[in-house]
């Protein structure tokens, strides 16, 4: 990602939009301009550390919640942090729903989709930028319209589909259905428009097949391209919802939020499970934040990607 | 572009030291659709099959259960028209859409410019406001009802200390549509902001430079160089919240279920119930019609008003 983060004219409009009104208008004699800088930097500090702790907050009391008792957690005033730290929570709520069972579901379906979805990409991507036939721009266009289409319109069919098919309820169901990424063949296509000719032509003359073209010399080129992407519908997928809710129905094929959903039916209906289903989400959420810090470039490169388009 | 059409013989050279998993170069129709079928099967059965028997079935009354259906026309829509169902659920889906788009859009915009300029713990700011958007949907909406929880929740403890009354959020059907709306919006800031980020950093430096030179007041040079050429940005944004807000489900699925007495009940989730908790296939395909037209025309609009209105690249 390619930002300045220098141009000052901006940020002293924005300096003076945010600057606590007390503070005063700068004096004119002494170096005014530090000090508007100096007033400035601390409105945006304010400004951000309010957002932020807004933003931070329900993961904290999701957090503190977890960890207490069920009294604590209905207590008026609101408790903030529990007299005894109740870790119990955490392997009571683990053991009263297949969370490790879901977790693996979300984690192996997400990955297989991720695995299909890059080979698959990549061979359409290939064929559309470097193969030539028949309705090549029309299929492209195709491919692209049904980037525009609300996704869960075709639901209500492809539930048909997978029930006439027989794999409701089943890990092909999961993955197969999921196994195309409108996204990735976009920005894919939008990488091998960029590999050199002359590479091609090149190891075509030596003799490679389009297989070893397209492995050996667009894969790597396109590689970040890739890894963006497949970070992306990773997470996508493992956080997946709506989909794998209707078309799951035992315990062993839930994914980690359908289960985390019914555990919360189940044990919320009666209000004394509450510190359980806050251990639940936050031994679920606290892998994605952390897992966050790692892949944090590639998803900013993510939306960067996606903004530079149309 | 037009499509090139194959011209068999051009390149034999390629083909003569192919081994057998080797294709030889432009020549082969085999080795063009052995490409493209891994994407395009399931992308025909799951995505644009559908889409077609979708139009069809809204023109029918089957059940789900029933081995056989009849044609019923425009019966479908007639019904929704009607019975009066869509009147409310437009507009709680308008009431969504912009309550989460405008926030969203100028909140992520005023998060960028905060953090544009040198600023020490630029990037601490930016990891945790950018966080929730890898949080599973369903996870943060708990964790949301039991801060919106109205007798002893974190949020009526802030409201009452600061001397506001309690409010009976989720549980009204004046508030429901708000909680829906706050979480959402906290999800989705962060994106926007890095939206933002990115098109901040593309605008020209040397054009704040001349501004200056005119003496162009902070205002000015805001109003006059950052909002229009930032607008692209601003457009495409609200177009892929428009769409996405057409497509909320997990958020209103975990907290309200479409209730209470149908106040948050959107075109989508309408479509829901509609197909999988009263099986009407034919009703539920002639909103997902209904929804599909809708994000065409908004998917149109990018299209004619983009290249007419905003002409910064």
């Amino acid at each position: 990602m390619a930002t300045s983060r220098t141009s000052e004219p901006l940020d002293a409009s924005l300096d003076e939009a945010v600057s606590p009104p007390e503070l005063g208008p700068p004096p004119v004699h002494t170096g005014p301009r530090r000090l508007r800088d100096l007033v400035g930097t601390t409105g945006r500090h304010v400004g951000l550390i309010v957002m932020t702790g807004l933003i931070a907050l329900p993961f904290l009391w999701m957090v503190t919640n977890s960890i207490k008792t069920t009294d604590e957690m209905w207590a008026w005033p609101p408790v903030w942090w529990p007299a005894e730290a109740v870790w119990s929570n955490f392997p009571d709520a683990w053991s009263a729903a297949r969370f490790g069972r879901y977790m693996f579901n979300s984690f192996f379906v997400a990955a297989a989709i991720v695995a299909i979805q890059t080979v698959n990409t990549a061979m359409l991507a290939y064929a559309i930028t470097q193969m030539r036939f028949w309705g090549r721009d029309m299929l492209f266009g195709l491919v692209l319209v049904t980037y525009m289409l609300p996704v869960p319109a075709t639901y209500v069919v492809s539930f048909i589909i997978l029930s006439r098919l027989g794999w409701l309820d089943s890990y092909q169901g999961l993955i197969v259905s999921n196994s195309v990424s409108v996204l990735a063949i976009f920005l894919v296509r939008q990488a091998f428009l960029q590999v050199p000719r002359d590479y091609i032509e090149a190891a075509r003359m030596d003799g490679a097949s389009h297989w070893k073209v397209l492995w050996q010399i667009c894969f790597p080129l396109a590689k970040p391209v890739f890894i963006t992407v497949g970070i992306l519908n990773f997470i996508v997928q493992y956080n997946n919802y709506f989909w794998p809710r209707l078309i799951t129905r035992s315990d062993e094929m839930r994914l980690v939020s359908v289960g985390l959903r019914q555990f919360f039916i189940e044990a919320g209906a009666y209000g004394i499970q509450w510190p359980l289903i806050m251990a639940a989400a936050t031994f679920i959420v606290l892998p994605l934040l952390i897992g966050f810090l790692f892949v944090q470039k590639w998803l900013v490169r993510a939306v960067s990607l996606t903004s530079g388009q149309k | 572009m037009t499509a090139v059409v194959e011209r068999p013989g051009r390149r034999t050279r390629t083909g003569s030291r192919g081994r057998p998993d080797e294709p030889p170069g432009q020549r082969s129709p085999l080795a063009t659709i052995g490409f493209l079928l891994p994407a395009m099967v399931p992308l025909t059965v799951f995505w644009i099959v559908p889409m077609i028997l979708v139009f069809w079935w809204s023109f029918t009354n089957w059940d789900m259960m029933a081995p056989e259906y009849d044609i019923v026309g425009l019966e479908n829509y007639e019904l929704l028209i009607t019975r009066g169902a869509l009147g409310q659920v437009l507009w709680n889906t308008t009431y969504f859409t912009v309550g989460t788009v405008v926030p969203t859009v100028v909140g992520g915009l005023l998060l960028a410019l905060l953090l544009h300029k040198r600023l020490r713990g630029s990037s601490l700011y930016r990891t945790i406001i950018f966080s929730p958007w890898v949080t599973p949907m369903v996870a943060m909406s708990i964790v949301f009802t039991w801060i919106f929880e109205p007798r002893v929740g974190l949020a009526n403890y802030v409201m009452t200390s600061v001397g506001l009354p309690a409010l009976p959020w989720a549980s009204s059907s004046d508030w429901a549509m708000v909680v829906i709306i706050i979480v959402t919006v906290w999800r989705q800031l962060g994106w926007a902001m890095i939206f933002y980020t990115v098109a901040l950093g593309r605008v020209p430096a040397d054009l704040y430079e001349a501004a200056e030179m005119d003496g162009s007041s902070s205002w000015a040079k805001f109003k006059d160089i950052t909002l229009p050429m930032i607008s692209p940005t601003t457009f495409f944004l609200v177009i892929i919240m428009t769409i996405e807000a057409l497509q909320a489900f997990d958020q209103i699925d975990v907290i309200t279920q479409g209730g209470p007495a149908g106040s948050t009940r959107t075109l989508l989730y309408f479509y829901y119930q509609a197909a999988f908790e009263r099986f009407q296939v034919g009703e539920a395909a002639a909103v997902a019609v209904f929804l599909v037209v809708l994000t065409g025309m908004i998917a149109l609009a990018q299209f004619v008003v983009g290249r007419r209105f905003v002409h910064y690249q």
